[in-house]
């Protein structure tokens, strides 16, 4: 790696009592970010996982019940059902909006420069519309009688369907937002990354004949890996943590079939009378993350790209 | 560069003299309140958003209490009604909750845990007692008081849009009163209805099953889901099924909708005419009033029709809004004084309340019960006896069991309506209740007959 440190140009380093210059410099840029991590992550961290072992109920001394709260959460068949409906919801939304991303960017390398920027404009749109907005504006798509939806399947002779009242249809249907929100980040940093290889292995690949499959297939896939392996950790992590399209279009219904894990922990929150078990099942939803994020950076295997 | 000073040195007075103008400083405190207090004791107070009206009730009777005595200064502040629970909740964990809140709940379980002032010894006995029985029983933990009622308010009533009625060939001034003529009544209406609406809305989810239908579970089975000392599951019962087979009926017959067409305590979908009758509870009318008045004058509210027709036994839920004092406050004489000017003082605090809800709410007191009744709007509102004298007296109060217990029911009654066997989806939610007795150690701890 080029440094430009005289180190490693050959001069001899002088030495010194206190930190080199460079080190004090990272070290004050770091400060803020390290200071707004202590007080946001670290200590609430540290707290929560010492709250998990008590009854804590803001008016009475809390109890130490051990790893109570945690046996409740891990044998309850609710926040067992809700971690597997995640799942479930990140395999409705993560797969789609990955392929959309990578098609619509690719065809916005492939176009001029005037539409590749209405392009990009547009499908970034969504990304800055709030979750809450989003909700309502698909929860009125949605609407029984008089809703966009079931207008539009009504010209085609299709009866109108409970498209969040019906335990069947309501997860696919707030999946749908989730993906039109999704994708315009998504889209921004896929079309970052084609554009970021070399142009010369693309006309090297035309050269010997390869067609648009091959080229992508050998050459886009491959040298997107680092990012790919991002946009499937993060957008599996934005996926599984989705509540805010549940609260408000369904409230997690019908018979619980939206409410994704965030949103059963907030219930338990909002309405349990001791706080230990939304908690623990924090902490519990933190480590199915960590766990699954490991594993999704195990089975790619994250390496730096050789030029 | 002197003048890019002076140039930087004025906008950053005007800066601070425009911040200094926009408030005290304290956070959700405006400058008219700062100087308003000034020498007073502040005293906070928050109430949900509701109507409009009510929202100008709420900021008048503070203003006027503010007005009325010197010594304590009351801040009112206004929570939007969805962000009640978690507004509420991070509050308590940071010991941040106002003196004075109003509160809808059951009381024991805040009794319990300490969250609530008992007022027995900051409220003249006098005034505690000047409450209607049932008002009395609802703020009433082992003999002590710990909120003091505002109202009353039947967790579901029957509305009707009469012109509806009349144009399906029914009577307009006659609602059904049993499952059989609700069923007829639908029938009638769903030819005439114009597209995509629909004879009747109800509750739809589970969570608004577990605490608007009490009132029918009871009324059906004759007891709670759980026996009368707590000890064991009493959910499996060929009545409730009954109940879950009501409901399945409504949906599979296509006379409510597979989705609700709105909250159900809002008036919203009944007010667009997506529906001839709504069951809601009976703050709605308000609603209406306030939001779809061309409606008021064709609209008709009743009790709920029940299984058999007999209306003796209402199937209303009995609500209510009680305010509180939160243990945690530091000035408990304040929180009373303010409390006890609004709620157990003059009549004619409360009168305009219940004038103005368009007597869709039961007062609390006898004193004020009877003043609204004399209020000369009283004549030009027929339905006005209905709510305090049809439906009040025979609703059942919200049990005191865990709320997990009301959410099994109401998971139960969604499973039905959404065509799973009844007797199957009963026997899940005696299981589950059984758990919550269990788990809480319930038995024996039934705090009433």
């Amino acid at each position: 790696m080029a440094t430009s440190s005289p180190t490693a140009q050959g001069s001899p380093a002088p030495l010194h009592s206190h930190p080199p210059r460079d080190t004090r410099i990272t070290l004050l840029m770091l400060a803020p970010v390290l200071i707004l991590l202590t007080i946001f992550v670290i200590v609430p961290t540290i707290s929560a996982i010492y709250l998990s072992f008590f009854n804590w109920s803001f008016y009475q001394e809390s109890e130490f019940v051990g790893l109570r709260n945690f046996v409740n959460v891990l044998t309850d068949p609710e926040f067992r059902a809700a971690i597997r409906r995640g799942l479930l919801f990140v395999l409705m939304t993560l797969p789609v909006q990955l392929l959309l991303s990578f098609l619509i960017a690719s065809f916005v390398t492939g176009v001029g420069r005037r539409l590749a920027t209405t392009l990009k404009i547009a499908v970034y749109i969504p990304t800055i519309i709030s979750a809450v907005i989003t909700s309502i504006t698909f929860a009125l798509i949605y609407e029984y009688s008089g809703g966009l939806l079931n207008a539009a399947v009504g010209l085609v002779g299709i009866e109108d369907q409970a498209w969040i009242g019906d335990v069947r249809l309501a997860l696919p249907a707030i999946a749908v937002p989730a993906i039109w929100m999704g994708l315009g980040l998504m889209t921004l940093i896929m079309i970052a990354a084609m554009l970021d290889v070399p142009e010369s292995f693309y006309e090297a690949a035309q050269l010997e004949g390869a067609n648009w499959w091959q080229r992508t297939r050998y050459i886009t896939i491959p040298q997107m890996k680092n990012v790919l392996l991002y946009l499937l950790i993060t957008g599996f992590v934005a996926a599984i943590q989705q509540y805010e399209l549940p609260l408000v279009m369904t409230g997690g219904g019908p018979l619980d079939s939206t409410t994704l894990p965030n949103l059963f922990i907030f219930n338990h929150f909002r309405g349990d009378t001791y706080q230990g078990y939304s908690i623990a099942a924090a902490l519990l939803l933190f480590l199915v993350l960590g766990a699954v994020s490991a594993l999704i950076f195990r089975v790619l295997n994250s390496e730096k790209l050789v030029d | 560069m002197k003048r890019r000073t002076l140039l930087t040195a004025t906008a950053a007075s005007a800066a601070a003299a425009s911040l200094a103008a926009c408030g005290s400083g304290t956070p959700g405190e405006s400058k008219d309140d700062a100087a308003e207090a000034d020498g007073r004791t502040p005293i906070e107070f928050w109430h949900r958003t509701f109507t409009p009206f009510e929202n100008e009730w709420y900021a008048g009777i503070v203003s006027s209490y503010n007005d009325a005595q010197e010594k304590f200064f009351v801040k009112d502040v206004e929570v939007p009604a969805d962000a009640w629970d978690q507004r509420v909740k991070s509050a308590q964990a940071a010991g941040t909750m106002p003196d004075v809140y109003t509160d809808p709940s059951t009381m024991d379980e805040g009794a319990r845990l300490g969250q609530f002032l008992a007022l027995d010894d900051l409220l003249d006995a006098e005034q505690l007692e000047n409450l209607t029985d049932q008002a009395k029983e609802l703020v009433t933990v082992d003999g002590k008081v710990y909120g003091y009622p505002l109202l009353l308010e039947p967790q579901s009533a029957l509305f009707w849009n009469k012109d509806m009625f009349e144009a399906a060939g029914l009577d307009p001034e006659k609602p059904p009163t049993s499952w059989d003529e609700l069923y007829a009544t639908c029938e009638k209406l769903l030819p005439t209805l114009p597209d995509g609406a629909f004879a009747l809305t109800t509750a739809g989810d589970q969570d608004t099953f577990a605490w608007a239908t009490v009132g029918q579970q009871f009324q059906v089975a004759g007891h709670f889901p759980i026996t009368d000392d707590w000890s064991e599951a009493d959910a499996e019962d060929a009545q409730y099924e009954e109940l879950l087979g009501f409901y399945k009926t409504l949906r599979e017959k296509g006379y409510i909708p597979k989705q609700p067409l709105g909250a159900y305590v809002e008036a919203k979908a009944y007010g667009e005419q997506k529906c001839a009758m709504m069951t809601s509870g009976s703050w709605a009318f308000s609603e209406i009033a306030s939001d779809y008045d061309d409606l008021l004058g064709v609209t008709g509210i009743a009790p709920f029709p029940t299984s058999d027709g007999d209306l003796s036994a209402s199937v209303a839920t009995l609500g209510n809004f009680k305010w509180v004092i939160d243990a945690k406050t530091d000035q408990p004489d304040g929180a009373a004084d303010f409390l006890s000017w609004c709620l157990a003082g003059d009549v004619a605090n409360l009168v305009p309340f219940f004038v103005g809800t368009q007597f869709t709410k039961a007062p609390a007191r006898p004193d004020v019960a009877d003043a609204v009744q004399a209020a000369p709007e009283a004549a030009d509102a027929p339905w006005s006896a209905v709510v305090s004298e049809d439906i009040a007296p025979a609703s059942v109060p919200t049990p005191s069991y865990p709320w997990d217990i009301l959410l099994a029911m109401g998971k139960a009654l969604e499973k039905g309506m959404n065509g799973e066997d009844p007797a199957k989806a009963l026997s899940g939610a005696n299981g589950e209740i059984q758990k919550v007795i269990d788990r809480e150690e319930l038995a024996g701890k039934a705090p009433r007959d």
